[in-house]
């Protein structure tokens, strides 16, 4: 055996060395050929304004077309239900869903390849549209979009609650399909048995934890460490804009990777709040390992007090939940005594692929999806608001809406912007802020990995 | 000359023959399985994220931002924390468990050779579900154990540490050892049994026999198990971290090469700079085999 | 006869260890089935081995069969593992044939090129394979997956079976050429039968390694009907993060382990025979 791995080895280097002093040579030579692509772009490669702006039953319809969905928290019922009725509309079209939990991951080979789907809906982990705007993916809708009506002929703009992000200034590559909001959620029926009274503020909150623990049935507070843009939009993203004031200008200046953000006072004064729960004990020691079910259905167990997580909660444990259990919500726990509230909304878009294959349809699709009728059937069918502007009184939207709702429309509440970073920071933020909740970094080491990786792709962008 | 000829078509013949049998094999062998390592080593030089816009030679500045990334140490110490760990574990148990199998005469040897290998037969994505509970902080089956015997709650989260990557010791040789356990029983059976007789005759304890005897002629078998470990170790680590840890656990902390290369190209897009990894991959473990190969090497002369 | 031992301390820790090591096998097996028979809120009890509750919730099969499409990954699963097996057998056997009986210029070359590439990690190769599989519209598609287990499976298979063809005696060929037979005659007609031990060794050993492979299927496959059954497992595992059904997982994983079992169960001498068979002669 040994002569032969000898032997093997031996031609195993030979090989290596072919390899490596080919691959040098092949360097400069080939460069030419090989840059010719593979899949070549389509010829339509921008949004044409004038046609297909007005509403799309005027349009007939054919070809293929892909839709490509997340499904989570929100379930698929409401997508199932309009793309039935698109289908119906445009008998001719051949729809085909790519759908699911993984659908992320599963599809992103395909958007680096350059034959993606016609139309996305982008949310869930993994899913990143400052990314894909980034990357060139996205159909620029600009100038179509000024113009676009929805199947009952009004502007779509106007259909919005919130407008599009200009990830580009300037720029529509996305629209807001979905309003929901991150936040820290609760068991009011067992804070009513226990008498527990609801933080109002960061002292209150570290008061409660207190007690919490000397109960000691529970652990004070659970979070998905598995997926830790959780604790990151629930907990970390309102405290700094606390911290600042109340100015949510500093969202901003995150988002145009300013340097120096994450190193500012109010960032360091937000990573503290995390310190000190760290310090007390409060965070369930379980929770680094925990995905979002493992953590939600140990909440829901009453093994913790509180979750940081988004309003699609209630919806997606509805069959895990038990009897009597009362949704609580707060937007954030980190204000100073006597501050308002910070709401921080989670927001999911629609898009259409730079490469799609049938833009028309896309547009087409789009403009019926933002309807007054779709907008109802989303808070019914999902259980949560969305993005279109529509009356819910009728509606049998869930408590918990309609409680967020009260936070948003109050005054006492800072509605702040979303975070939308680069997926590189958003990984390394998400592994930096659980280390922070273990204690294996300190906030110094934090901001200092935080302000690396931001110049990392600072360097890169403007190169 | 008719001989002649007939002898040339006959030669004809027989290369026809030989090339019929050889070339389809390596067509394929060559388009799927060669071409991509030197296409893989190829892209390291680049600059390219997958679409074909940008497609640079950069040299070696992959390797060079490789020196600046906090991640690659790690995923390196990480892949050879398996490597050794699961050197010394599957050493250990399975050159215990041969010789038990083999010079002990132990009742029911042929029913738990059977039964050691039952693991080796399993997909690595069973094996890391499986293991996975059991890690599980709050009904997993450890801690479930440790909270009924202690009577406190016990939530540990095995899988959300620092240190996580020693957890997946135990599933890595759990699932593999009965490999290594087989091939240490072969190689101790293929022993002349005079050997022993006549150690025994001297009185030899069966320590002394395992050390004087078994160890040094089955030291073949040992190579083999420690250099089969360190190859599907280093390309394979891939299956269980992802399966168990997701994107590398922890901030990276159970992070291996293979699934960083992965995260950085089917995750980040960036293609050249996962080729990259992909040859980092491959001079380790070439480094490491073959000096693994020289060390125990000397360690057998000084044995015998 | 064998010696006498005493009944020594040492001999009692060998026999517990084994027990406990057989024990720790088993047990896990055992435990899976069981499992797969429970509803969630057993799981949650934190009584990981208490026995399920009656009614036993045999739904969770059918429910993983049907609902999350099992039935059609095993058959995508059967069809790749036999397709490329028979595909591996069939091409590593004409080539070790050549290798093993007849001697010509590189033969040496093409034996340990085929060897060595068992050594190299398949990672290095993973991304720019994805690219190639996808130009020629391999990806998603069983053909690809049948193309690269085929190609993987060769230089192990190659490795055992030119040791196989070598053992033959010279004598055969030269008979069959007097009785006329052409080289493919010979071939498959006696050659081929004679090692037909190797052949099954190899094929079973390579029926293995396709039905458990994970990481070429994850990487060229993500059209969910393509799926194999370890990336469906996986896949299910990571959509637990919606919903919980530890049952359901846990039947999916018998749809994995049980027909490896059974064929571990009926093959048993001749995959650990042929694991060995390479690593021992040496």
């Amino acid at each position: 055996m040994s002569r032969l791995f000898r032997k093997t080895m031996t031609w195993g280097s030979v090989l290596l060395m072919l390899t490596l002093v080919l691959s040098a040579c092949g360097g400069s030579k080939e460069k030419g050929s090989e840059s010719s692509p593979a899949a070549s772009p389509k010829a339509s490669e921008s949004a044409k304004p004038s046609e297909s702006a007005s509403a799309p039953e005027d349009v007939k319809l054919t070809g293929d077309f892909e839709i490509q969905y997340f499904v989570g928290g929100y379930g698929d019922a409401w997508w199932k239900e309009v793309i039935g009725e698109f289908q119906q509309l445009h008998p001719d079209l051949k729809i085909k869903e790519s759908a699911g939990p993984k659908i992320n991951d599963q599809m992103k080979p395909r958007w680096i390849q350059g034959s993606p789907p016609d139309f996305v809906y982008i949310d869930g982990a993994g899913s990143n549209t400052r990314q894909m705007v980034t990357d060139d993916q996205l159909l620029d809708i600009t100038d179509w979009f000024k113009t676009a009506q929805n199947s009952d002929g009004k502007l779509l703009s106007d259909m919005l609650i919130a407008q599009p992000e200009e990830y580009q200034a300037g720029k529509v590559h996305a629209v807001p399909l979905v309003f929901g909001s991150w936040g820290t959620f609760y068991d009011k029926a067992l804070f009513k048995d226990k008498g527990w009274e609801a933080p109002k503020d960061f002292e209150s909150f570290l008061a409660l934890g207190d007690k919490i623990k000397a109960d000691g049935q529970m652990s004070v507070y659970i979070h998905t460490g598995v997926y830790p843009y959780y604790i990151n939009g629930g907990l970390l993203d309102p405290a700094i804009v606390a911290m600042n004031g109340y100015d949510t200008s500093i969202v901003k200046k995150i988002n145009s990777l300013e340097a120096g953000v994450w190193s500012s006072e109010p960032v360091k004064k937000a990573l503290d709040k995390i310190v000190q729960m760290r310090d007390k004990g409060f965070f369930d020691k379980g929770s680094p390992a925990l995905n979002h079910t493992d953590s939600q259905s140990q909440w829901l167990q009453h093994k913790a007090a509180f979750i940081p997580n988004g309003l699609w909660v209630e919806s997606e444990m509805a069959n895990d939940t038990p009897a009597g259990f009362d949704f609580g919500f707060l937007p954030s726990i980190t204000q100073d005594n006597g501050g308002k509230y910070v709401a921080n909304p989670y927001v999911a878009t629609v898009a259409i692929a730079k490469k799609a294959k049938n833009p028309d349809a896309a547009k087409a699709f789009l403009q019926f999806l933002y309807t007054e009728a779709h907008g109802k059937s989303w808070a019914e069918l999902s259980k949560a608001p969305s993005n279109i502007k529509a009356d819910l009184e009728a509606t049998n939207a869930p408590a918990l809406t309609k409680e967020a709702s009260r936070f948003y429309n109050s005054d006492s509440t800072v509605v702040s912007p979303e975070v939308v970073i680069p997926e590189e920071l958003v990984t390394e933020r998400n592994n930096a802020t659980l280390a922070l909740t273990k204690g294996d970094i300190t906030p110094e080491e934090w901001i200092d990995r935080m302000e690396k990786a931001t110049e990392k792709i600072r360097s890169k962008e403007n190169k | 000359m008719n001989n002649a000829k007939r002898a040339g078509s006959a030669r004809m013949k027989r290369n026809v023959f030989i090339l019929s049998f050889i070339l389809p094999t390596l067509l394929l062998y060559l388009v799927f399985g060669i071409y991509p390592l030197f296409k893989g080593i190829y892209l390291s030089l680049f600059d390219w994220s997958g679409g074909s816009e940008t497609y640079n030679f950069i040299g070696l500045d992959n390797f060079k931002e490789m020196m600046n990334d906090d991640v690659i140490p790690k995923t390196i110490r990480n892949d050879y924390i398996l490597v050794f760990g699961k050197i010394i574990g599957f050493m250990l148990i399975s050159v215990f468990f041969a010789v038990a199998l083999t010079r002990f005469n132990i009742k029911g040897s042929g029913f738990y050779r059977t039964i050691f290998f039952i693991p080796n037969v399993l997909s690595v994505v069973v094996v890391g579900v499986l293991w996975r509970y059991v890690y599980n902080p709050n009904v997993g089956f450890l801690n479930s154990a440790i909270s009924a015997i202690t009577g406190k709650t016990y939530d540990f989260a095995w899988l959300g540490d620092k240190w996580s990557i020693f957890a997946l010791l135990p599933p890595s040789i759990w699932a593999g050892v009965g490999f290594t356990i087989i091939l240490m029983i072969a190689g101790i059976l293929a022993i002349p049994s005079s050997l022993y007789e006549a150690a025994e005759i001297d009185g030899a304890s069966q320590w002394r026999q395992f050390r004087l005897i078994t160890l040094p002629l089955s030291w073949e078998q040992i190579k083999t198990s420690v250099l089969w470990i360190v190859m599907t170790t280093l390309s394979g680590s891939f299956v269980i971290v992802t399966i168990m840890t997701f994107e590398g656990g922890v901030d990276n902390a159970t992070q291996v090469m293979g699934s960083y290369l992965y995260m950085n190209a089917f995750k980040f897009g960036k293609f050249s700079y996962g080729s990259a990894i992909g040859v980092l991959i491959l001079i380790l473990s070439f480094i490491t085999t073959v000096a693994l190969q020289k060390l125990m090497n000397r360690e057998n002369i000084e044995l015998t | 006869m064998k010696r006498r031992t005493k009944f020594s301390g040492s001999r009692w820790l060998m026999q517990s260890s084994l027990f406990l090591w057989a024990l720790g096998v088993l047990y896990p097996v055992v435990w899976t089935v069981l499992s797969a028979l429970k509803d969630n809120p057993q799981f949650l009890l934190g009584r990981p081995w208490n026995l399920p509750d009656l009614p036993l919730i045999w739904s969770n099969f059918s429910y993983v069969w049907e609902k999350y499409s099992f039935g059609h990954y095993f058959v995508n699963s059967l069809i790749i593992t036999i397709v490329s097996t028979l595909l591996g057998a069939l091409l590593s056997a004409t080539t070790a044939y050549v290798i093993a009986r007849y001697a010509f210029r590189g033969s040496g070359l093409l034996y340990y090129s085929y060897l060595s590439y068992m050594m190299i990690p398949a990672f290095l190769g993973m991304i720019p394979l994805f690219f190639l599989m996808d130009d020629l519209y391999l990806t998603n598609r069983a053909l690809g997956l049948i193309i690269i287990y085929t190609v993987t499976a060769v230089p192990f298979a190659v490795f055992v079976l030119v040791g196989f063809f070598k053992q033959l005696p010279k004598e055969l060929e030269e008979s069959a050429a007097i009785d006329g037979a052409s080289h493919y005659g010979t071939f498959f007609r006696i050659m081929l039968p004679l090692v037909k031990p190797g052949l099954v060794s190899v094929s079973i050993i390579t029926v293995l390694n396709i039905w458990n492979e994970y990481i070429f299927a994850l990487v060229l496959v993500n059209d969910p009907t393509k799926y194999t059954i370890p990336v469906a497992i996986a896949v299910m595992q990571s959509e637990m993060q919606y919903r919980t059904e530890w049952g359901p997982l846990f039947a999916a994983l018998l749809v994995s382990m049980g027909p490896v079992l059974l064929f571990y169960m009926i093959f048993q001498r001749k995959i650990t025979g042929g694991i060995t068979a390479g690593a021992v002669k040496g």
